[in-house]
């Protein structure tokens, strides 16, 4: 069954403030040092590991934006994803109630379709790896969950671009 | 619930879907539509595997194995291939949800493996027809 459920909006916050409720398991990670209560602060490295996965994001959508800039006819095909990682974007930001979104640098993408679409998949599978490596990496199993949930969602929309150039 | 419930209860449901593609499988023609069945074989190998090492897992985990029933109820009517690839669909939707949990409830390699088939079955979702989305396994957060 999938976790407790929770609105979309509180639901990174209360898993990075409550993190471990599962250390009674031999698999799950071992329990923290200190007794943490609702109020505690994010676990660091989980802090450090969303604000890396926001930094992804941002850096994708950049591609995605510069894409759709350079060849007008992708927009359409390309909105579905940019529309899913603004999504995801959202509700990574508003767990980190301080974090500052991060810019990202200027992106070139060729002005000829095929090429286009060749830099947004090598984004995505770029993105994709660091999302796991997010989920693979965070303290929180409610955080996992969610990065998880990015992953497969990024996965979708590659089969799903790659399905429309061929077809 | 604990990791190994969760492995139990992923377990569970890998006996059902394994159950249901064998008669998804055996509802389709492999000449008259050989794309499906195509999708349904891979399906059902994918599953098969997955089944396998949920059974590892879970002794490994210190449990014993929960068994298969001997059949499932099956919802709706399968005789239009448009229905089958439908069901098909169902039977990933759920999969990633109930791997996602896993994935919660997990670290280390299991959390890597359940990652690794949840992304699986997410993405072929699009393989049977069905739309990519933002939140797969998650559907509280749309």
């Amino acid at each position: 069954m999938p976790g407790r459920p929770l609105s979309r909006r509180t639901t990174l916050g209360s898993a990075l403030a409550a993190p471990l409720a599962l250390a009674a398991c031999d698999i799950d990670p071992p329990p923290r040092e200190s007794e943490s209560s609702p109020a505690t602060p994010p676990p660091p490295e989980d802090s450090a590991l969303v604000a890396a996965v926001v930094a992804a994001l941002v850096r994708a959508q950049s591609v995605l934006d510069a894409a759709a800039a350079a060849v007008p006819s992708l927009a359409d095909r390309l909105g579905p994803v940019r529309t899913a990682h603004a999504e995801h974007l959202e509700v990574l930001v508003g767990a980190v109630p301080e974090a500052d979104l991060p810019t990202a640098g200027a992106v070139s993408v060729p002005a000829q379709i095929l090429p286009a679409l060749g830099a947004v998949r090598r984004s995505e599978q770029r993105l994709q790896r660091e999302v796991r490596e997010g989920c693979l990496a965070a303290a929180s199993g409610d955080l996992a969950r969610v990065l998880g949930s990015i992953a497969a969602s990024t996965s979708q929309h590659s089969a799903a671009l790659a399905t429309e150039v061929t077809s | 619930m604990s990791a190994l419930d969760a492995l139990q209860a992923t377990l569970a449901d890998e006996h059902a879907a394994l159950y249901t593609y064998g008669v998804l499988g055996a509802r389709t023609s492999q000449s008259a539509t050989p794309a499906l069945y195509d999708a349904l074989t891979a399906a059902y190998r994918r599953h098969r595997s997955r089944r396998d090492q949920l059974r590892l897992l879970v002794q490994e985990a210190g449990g014993q194995p929960v068994a298969a029933a001997a059949a499932y109820e099956l919802d709706g009517r399968l005789l239009r291939s448009a229905q089958v690839q439908a069901e098909a669909l169902e039977l990933e939707v759920a999969a990633v949800e109930r791997l996602l949990a896993l994935v919660a409830q997990s670290s280390g390699t299991v959390r890597e493996w359940a990652l690794t088939e949840a992304t699986w079955s997410a993405t072929w979702q699009v393989e049977l027809g069905g739309a990519a989305g933002t939140w797969p396994g998650a559907p509280e957060l749309a």
